[in-house]
Formats: structure tokens, sequence, C-alpha cells
């Protein structure tokens, strides 16, 4: 990933970041708020319910107290008094009564328990009263009361009283049911909702639950929080996310009877709506303030390459282009950039030490190559006075005893001179050719690019030299390449590098071996090799190998591998020696199949 | 003095008598109408062939005798002459037959002369007691309905008011009174306010409230215990388990306490479908709550039911007798539902229709849409059989008999109640107002 990426992905992430840490902190913050305000409002409310609990829960106890000391309850104390008491007439004593009192629930009981008029269920005449009992509660409490439509949950006052022996029991109440909770007047955004918690103490019946207003949506998702409460008998909250797509905060609080069961679970509803949008408000501004973070971060590393990133980038080019040996590249990068005038910061400071190690790096290569030329001059004239000294020497003792010849008689000169001119036409000779060989070389033709097939050319300098080798006892193993495409390249100069590299494998082996040629195709280059079973070469003198006029030979004059590296340079190719002490030697010729100047060739060729 | 006082009980013509009910009939056509105090309005201006006596035996109305053949399949009846409709038009074989017809599709009637042949299927031992239904009355059908009673239509608002005038061609002469004037749809309690301010001369007087009326010194004329306040299951048990659980229920309801406190002794704890009075073996079927019983059908339930329970839940006596049976029955181990709407039993009030047992137990076993008890020879003990198998199909549980009632003034005077609860106004008359 290029440094210009890292930066953006950097100032990315750090723009992100802060926007989601700052998100975060500011809804934390808001609903810390706003739990604290819903904590507070339904306090409030339950505090109302309590007092409204309370004050319904006085009267009913105040009516109730009143009704002992009425006419009707004189006339069930007599009736009860009687040895066979008869309650007929009071049928519908307790309807009648209850509607002027405006109570829900009254029962009256004898001093057995058993039901002498019931408001609720007029019907249920002689059957027994739990409440009825001494033990009654003093103050008013929640109970279940049963009623032909099934139970109900009331606010009970249980009072009793007796004449002589006979005792009457008044138990009256009113009903907790949807008109109770309209009675609340629930801040906006609240709910006050009653589940009547009979029949199945550990369940939910959603026609259990009664709410101030409208029935209650999806009842179903308040039940795991109303089994809490069954379950703990404790206040439990819960936010409910109605499928409606509104979230409320429901707080339920248990409501035990006079016996500490579980009766009732008084819900107070608030609704999260304002939470909601202001989560919302949040997180949009969160959105906005993260999109412009990003286009800020954009421009930002825009800025940051312009000022850091492009001065590397072209010192990575420059550092490249100097590896690939264009040495101006780095002297042009390292003299400062075009993003502005030079500074001093970090990166200028390495573009001037680039600069100045491209420089150093110039000179340098520049005196070696100066140092190389002297050397190689110093060579080529070690060399040549090398050459020339050898036929120089029996030229002089030649020319030295033709003069000692002419001052002896002229027979002897004679004979001399004919001798003497023999060798000295033959050293000419010589020189000449050593001359000829070091134009030779310095006249090396430019390839003439054809297709060769190298198994054909590998095989036609096996045959040239059959006659060298079988008098050198060496025998040649091709290994041919089953098909090799054609390459492009100057058949001529190819078989006299093939050919030299064979005479160079003869002479490694005057004891006689194997000589073998070699040829392989890859994708791109086809190899010619060849390998010799002679003595071998040490490190050093494959080091050395192809430098001109190096030689380990007494009369070699060190340009034949010269020559070979030379003709396989103008080919694009390239050679390498693979050798080790006794184990013979392998050259390798790599060429490239220069495709196109084969097609060239080609369509030259037909 | 003494002149006076025969003055004051000798009947005297004129007059308009006053009555307030709670139906509201649309029509008083015989042929849809249910026995009952509707039925009694009816039988103002219609009249069947035979009427029951008090004893329940057929005495001549419009036919003056009648002859059974056939071994009972076939039957010969004389009408009596100079009967006139009150459309004018005089009662002859040929209207009787056609107004039978069409009250019995399943009879073969026929003109003979003067005379009424109806032939049956089977013997039909009881056909002059069931000639006094009200759905037998001869009635001419043209335009308007017209009838032979003592009165005729004067004004008719349905459902509301109607005037009744007195038939001055009827047959067994001229009723004492003018006319009858009839508010329909009143409330128990309309009615008692209307008889307390001497707007009505007669209201009806509930069951339950019977006795606190004659507490309150009324002058309450009241029948024998005739109407059948029954639970109905719609179907036959469908398991042994279903059986066991209607036992339980059937034993587990006290009808004693229901009559003693709900109907404030208005009527008798019923344990068979006809009343003691009509059958005379009705104390066999024991009425008594069992709580042994109970407990020993509960026993046998494996999977207590529920069900709902149907009521007319405009009579707030069903309802409060409804809700007892609930109690009851969740002591018996059954749950009950209450419902207006249709049920798997129901709670019902009949009239009985007839105080011939024979054609009452028939016609309940039709209202109750039981199998209907077929009669050869119209004995006692064929009749029980009878009854004990219609109880047997534990379709019905009898709980109470009640009586019917009315309150009077003082001036009404010759108000008779048949046993079985209709009226009989022909010889009606008021005295005069105390000062």
């Amino acid at each position: 990933m290029s440094l210009h990426r890292r930066l953006l992905l950097l100032f990315a992430l750090t723009v992100l970041v802060s926007v989601a840490a700052v998100t975060i902190i500011v809804s934390a913050m808001a609903r810390r708020a706003f739990d604290r305000a819903n904590d507070q409002r339904t306090a409030a409310l339950v505090a109302q319910f309590r007092r409204e609990f309370d004050r319904k829960g006085e009267g009913v106890d105040r009516r109730v107290e009143a009704l002992t000391t009425s006419s009707e309850a004189n006339r069930m104390l007599i009736a009860a008094a009687r040895p066979a008491p008869d309650y007929s007439n009071f049928l519908d004593t307790a309807r009648t009564i209850a509607d002027a009192q405006q109570l829900d629930f009254l029962e009256f009981a004898d001093d057995h328990g058993k039901i002498i008029s019931s408001a609720q269920w007029p019907a249920k005449f002689g059957y027994l009263e739990p409440a009825a009992k001494p033990s009654a509660p003093a103050t008013p409490f929640l109970k279940e009361e049963e009623t032909p439509a099934g139970s109900a949950l009331g606010l009970f006052a249980v009072r009793s009283t007796s004449a002589g022996e006979g005792k009457l029991y008044v138990i009256g109440g009113v009903r907790l049911d949807k008109a109770f909770l309209a009675t609340f007047t629930a801040p906006a955004g609240m709910r006050v909702m009653l589940y009547e918690n009979f029949g199945r103490p550990s369940g939910f019946a959603p026609e259990r639950l009664l709410a101030s207003g409208p029935a209650v949506q999806d009842a179903g998702q308040i039940a795991p929080l109303i089994r809490q409460v069954q379950q703990n008998s404790r206040e439990s909250s819960a936010v409910i996310h109605w499928r409606s797509g509104d979230d409320e905060g429901i707080t339920a609080f248990p409501l035990t009877g006079a016996d500490d069961e579980l009766l009732g679970i008084l819900l107070v509803g608030s609704s999260r709506q304002i939470y909601v949008d202001l989560r919302g408000q949040i997180r949009s501004a969160a959105f906005v303030a993260g999109a412009a973070g990003l286009l800020l971060a954009v421009v930002l590393s825009s800025w940051a390459a312009a000022r850091v990133t492009r001065p590397v980038e072209q010192l990575a080019r420059a550092a490249q282009e100097v590896a690939a040996g264009n040495w101006d590249a780095g002297l042009a990068a390292g003299s400062g950039t075009d993003a502005g005038p030079p500074s001093k910061d970090e990166i200028t400071a390495l573009a001037d030490s680039f600069h100045r190690m491209t420089r150093d790096l110039l000179d340098q290569r520049e005196r070696l190559v100066q140092s190389e030329r002297v050397a190689a001059w110093r060579e080529l004239a070690r060399r040549l006075a090398h050459e020339l000294k050898n036929p120089l020497f029996p030229l002089q003792l030649t020319i030295e005893n033709l003069l000692r010849a002419r001052e002896h008689s002229q027979q002897q000169f004679d004979e001399t001179f004919h001798e003497s001119a023999a060798t000295l036409l033959s050293e000419i000779a010589n020189l000449k050719n050593i001359v000829s060989r070091f134009s030779e070389f310095s006249r090396m033709p430019q390839p003439h690019f054809q297709p060769v097939k190298l198994n054909e050319l590998a095989a036609d300098v096996a045959k040239l030299h059959q006659a060298q080798l079988a008098q050198a006892k060496i025998a040649c193993d091709l290994q041919l390449a089953e098909s090799i495409d054609p390459i492009a390249a100057d058949p001529d100069l190819l078989h006299r590098a093939v050919s030299n590299l064979v005479l160079n494998a003869i002479e490694a082996m005057p004891q006689g071996g194997k000589l073998t040629l070699r040829s392989r195709q890859n994708a791109n280059a086809g190899h010619i090799e060849v390998s010799d079973s002679g003595k071998g070469l040490t490190p050093e003198e494959c080091a050395n190998l192809f430098t001109p006029y190096y030689t380990n030979k007494v009369y070699g004059t060190g340009l034949g591998l010269a020559i070979v590296q030379s003709i396989v340079s103008d080919h694009g190719g390239k050679i390498s020696v693979s050798s080790e002490p006794g184990c013979g030697a392998t050259f390798i010729i790599e060429l490239p199949a220069n495709r196109e100047k084969l097609q060239a060739a080609q369509g030259t060729h037909v | 003095l003494g002149s006076l006082a025969f003055a004051a009980v000798r009947p005297h013509y004129g007059g308009t008598l006053r009555i307030a009910i709670k139906d509201a009939p649309q029509n008083l056509d015989p042929a849809i109408l249910a026995e009952g105090n509707s039925g009694n309005i009816a039988r103002l201006i219609f009249e069947t062939l035979v009427q029951l006596d008090e004893r329940g035996h057929p005495q001549p109305s419009l036919a003056t005798s009648w002859q059974s053949e056939a071994g009972g399949q076939r039957w010969r009846i004389t009408l009596r002459s100079g009967v006139i409709f009150s459309d004018g038009t005089a009662l002859d074989a040929t209207a009787a037959v056609a107004s039978l017809r069409s009250a019995n599709p399943g009879w073969k009637v026929m003109r003979n002369g003067d005379a009424v042949v109806i032939e049956t299927d089977s013997p039909h031992p009881d056909l002059p007691a069931e000639l006094a239904l009200l759905h037998n009355s001869i009635v001419r059908r043209g335009g308007q309905l017209s009838g032979t009673g003592p009165f005729t239509i004067a004004q008719w608002l349905a459902g509301k008011h109607a005037i009744f005038a007195a038939n001055d061609h009827y047959w067994a002469g001229r009723p004492y009174l003018d006319s009858v004037e009839i508010d329909f749809g009143k409330s128990d309690r309309d009615q008692a306010m209307l008889l307390d301010l001497g707007k009505t001369d007669a209201a009806e007087i509930a069951p339950e409230s019977i006795h606190r009326a004659r507490a309150e010194g009324r002058n309450v004329l009241s029948s024998e215990a005739h109407e059948l306040i029954a639970l109905v299951f719609d179907r036959d048990p469908q398991s042994e388990d279903e059986l066991h659980a209607r036992n339980a229920l059937a034993f587990s309801i006290d009808a004693a306490a229901l009559n003693n406190v709900v109907l404030q002794g208005g009527g008798e704890p019923a344990g068979a479908l006809l009343p003691n009075w009509i059958s005379g073996y009705g104390f066999a079927f024991a009425p008594d709550a069992k709580p042994e019983h109970v407990r020993e059908e509960r026993g046998q339930i494996k999977h207590s039911p529920s069900w709902t329970l149907g009521y007319d839940a405009t009579d707030p006596i069903a309802r409060v007798i409804a809700e007892r049976i609930l109690l009851n029955a969740r002591d018996a181990g059954v749950t009950l539902q209450l419902t207006s709407a249709a049920s798997d039993l129901r709670l019902v009030r009949l009239n009985l229709a007839s105080s011939d047992p024979h054609v009452a137990l028939n016609e309940l076993a039709q209202s109750l849409r039981l199998p209907a008890p077929k009669f050869a020879d119209g004995s006692v003990t064929e009749l029980y059989a009878a009854e004990k198998s219609l109880l047997q199909t534990h379709r019905v549980v009898p709980l109470i008999h009640v009586r019917s009632a009315v309150a009077l003034r003082p001036i009404v005077r010759e108000w008779r109640t048949l046993p079985n609860g209709p009226w009989q106004l022909s010889n009606i008359w008021l005295g005069a107002e105390k000062p």
C-alpha cells in the first residue's frame, strides 16, 4: 500500500474514531439524562397511584363502615339471628345498596361467612366469603373477586357489626379497572397499565392487561417483564421495542393482597420516542461530521502528499532509475522538488543525502571506469608486448645469426641466410596473425538475425569438430531437446561462438574425455550448454574467464571467450559458467527468443 | 242496603278493561304465537273447536261434539251452528277445515257435510285436547285475520297498544265489557306503577314477585306452576365422560335454593318435565340436589368439560339462575361460561301448552327438539314411561316449575285463570270503584 493511501487511511480512521467516540459519549450522556428524568416522572406517577389508591381505600372504608349501621344491615342481623334464617328477601339488597353507594363490590355475610346478599354475584347466596372472618384486615386491601364474568381486581374494606349473638360482615370494594386507571393524569408520553395476576400465577394472559387508553397491541411483548415480577415479586424494568417502531421503558410494580399474594402488577410506561429522536439526531449529526471528516481527510492527505509523499515518491522513482542505470535521474531528484522551495525538513535532508550519494556513486563509477580503462590499456599493452615479444626474439636471434654469418664465409652466410629468411618469414607471419586477431576482435560485426534452430546449430558444430574430437579421444554426446522453436540469431556468429566453446573444451581435455552439447528452451529463451570432463576451473578463473586478454593457457590470446561473450551479448543474451575443480566445466548460453525480430526475419526471409 | 249489596255483585255491562303485559307481539296470529300472555290476548279474538276445563278435560267450544273412529285414528267433529266470524261470514266446515289444515300440515282434514273429519297416521287419543291448543284456533285468513271470539280488533298498534271491542254477535252472548285495552311491552316495574296509579286494571306479576305482591296487599291471581325452567343440551352426550359430567351438573343444581331465594317461592323445584299437579307422578322424580351423587359422578369424570351456558339476557331472573348454576357447576367440577349467544346448553323457560298431560308432554318434547313421545291408549303408565324416556336422553335437566300471576284492581270481577295459565275473560265485568 502506498504512503499516500496509508496517510489517507490514517486520516480517515482518525476522523471516524473521533466522531464515533464523540457520538457515543454524547449518546450516553443524553440517555443518562433521559433515564434520570424518566425515573423521576415514573416515581411521581407511582406516588400519584399510591395517593389515589389510599384515597379510594379510605372512601371504600368509610362507606362500608357506614353500611354496618344501615337499616338493611339491621334487617339482615335480625334475619341471621333466627333459628332457620331466611335470606330470600335479600337477594337484590346488596346490589341496590351498592348502586346507591357507588360500590362495585358489596357482600353481606353472616357470622359463618356465608353470603347473605351479593351485589357482584347475586346468585352466590349461601356460599362462603373468605374475607368474612374476624381476622380480616383493618385497612383497605387488594383482593381478587370472583364475578360471573370472571375474576376482577378490587380494593376492598371489611367491617362487621353484631347484635346479640348475631354477627354481620360487610365486604365492599371498588374495582381497579380501566376506569380507575383513567383517573390518573399521566404526563405526555407516559401511561399506566395494570396486569390482573389471576388464574395463572406464572403465566401471562394478554386479556388481563388493562390500559388507561387504547388496548395494548402486541401485549405479549410485556410477558417477560410480567413473568419477572411474578417470580421475584419485586420492581422490575424493561425497554419494550414495539413492532410499531416505538420504544417504551416500562417499570413494573407488584401489587399484593392481604396475604402478600401477588394480585396485580402496576406498569408505568414511558415512551422513549424523545430519546430515540434525539439519538437519531445525534447519529445524523455524527454521519454528517463523519462525512465532512472524510472529506477533510482526503484534502489533508492530498496536502500531505504534496508536502511529504510526493518528494518521497520522486526519490523512490529516482532510486529506481539509478538502479536501472539512469544516474541523471538521481541527480535531478536530489536537486530539490517541484512542490515548492527547498526547506530544511527531513524529506529535504533525505533528498540532499540521496543527491550526494548519487553524485558520489557517479564519481566513483567514473573513477572506476577510468581505472578499468587504464588497467585495460595496461593489460592490452602487456598482452601486446607479450605477444609481440615472442616473435621478436627469434627475429632478433635470426638477424644476429645473419650478421655473424656475414662475418664468416659466404657459403656459411648463404646457408644461414636461407634458414634465417625462412625463420623471419615465419615469425613475421606469426606477427601478422597476432595483429589480425586483435584487429578482428576490435571489428566484431553486428549480428544479422535469421531464424536459427539451436538443435541443428549444435549438431553442425559437433560434426565440424568430429575429426578433432576423434583425434583427441573425446566422445561427443548430443543431448538435444525434442522440439525447440527457432530463435532470432545470426547463425554464423552463433556457430563461431559455440565452436569457440567446443575448441576450449577440447583443449581442456588433453587426455581425452567427454564433450556434451545440450539444448533446451523455456518460455522466452533458448539455451545451449557445452560441458567438458576436464580438470575444471577455480572460482577465480570462473570470475575472470570472460575478461578480454585473460587466459590460463600458455599460448592463448585471452580473446576467445571474450569474443563468445561479445557475440552472446550482441544477441541480447548472456553466458555463464559453472565449474568445480576436477569436475569439468559447463558453459551455458542463454539467448532470448527475440520474437519480434524473429517475425521480422521470417518476413524478410520469405 | 240489600238491593245495593246485590247490585255490587251482580254483573253488569259496560266499561273498558285495561291490561298491561310485558310481551310486545307484532301480530296476533295464533299460528305463530306461543302460549303465554300474548296467547291469552289472542284468545279474546280467536277460539278453538274444543276448550279444556280447569281439570284439563275437553269441553265443547266451536265444536259441539266429537267421536273417534278406527281406534282413534279418525275423528268426526260436529261444528256449532250460528257462529259467525268478525268479518260477518258464518263458521262452516269449509272454514274450519282450511284453518286446521293450515295449522297441521301432517293431518288429513276433510269436510263431511257440516262436520269436520280428521285422520291421523297413528292413534291419536288426545286429539280433542290437542284441538284446544292455541295454534289450532279457527281463523279466517282473508285480508285480515278474523276470529269468532268474544272481542274483535278495534285498534292495533303492533307491539304497543290494542283495543278490542265487544263482539255483539258472539255465539255465547255479548261479553259484559264494552272493550279491552292492552298496553304491550310494559316492564314489571312499569306495570306495577300503572296498577298503583290506577291506569291499568290488570298487570302481570313475575313469579319472584308473587309473594311480595301479596304481602303488599295486592289482589293477585296465580296459576298452578306451569312454566318449566330447564337446562337443555343441544346434542346427545358424545361420551361416557360427558354423560357423567351432565349427571354431575344435574345433581349439583340446588333447585330448592333457586326457587326459595331467586324465585322467592314463586314455583316448585322440578324433577320432571310435567308438574305434579298435571301428571300426578311428579313426586317420583326427586328434584333435590344430591351431593353424594355429585361426588360419585364427578369421580368418574376423566376430563372436566368446559361448556357455554346460554340464557335470555333480557330476563334478569334467567341471569341470576344461570349465575347460580355456574356456581353449582363449579362445585361439580364442570366449568361453565355464560353467554347470550349460541351455546352448548341453554337455560329455557317454556309454558305448558295444555293442561292435558299427554298433549303438554308432546308439545314440550317438540319445543325442546326431543323425540316426540308416542301414545296409544293415553294411560298414565304410558305417560310416565314417555317422560322417563325423555329424561334419560340426558338432553334436558328440569329445574323449576313456576307460576304465572296477575294483579288485579278490586273492580275486576270474574277474572279466571286456568291452571296452566290461560285467561278466561269472556265473563269478566267491572265493578264500581270504591268511593
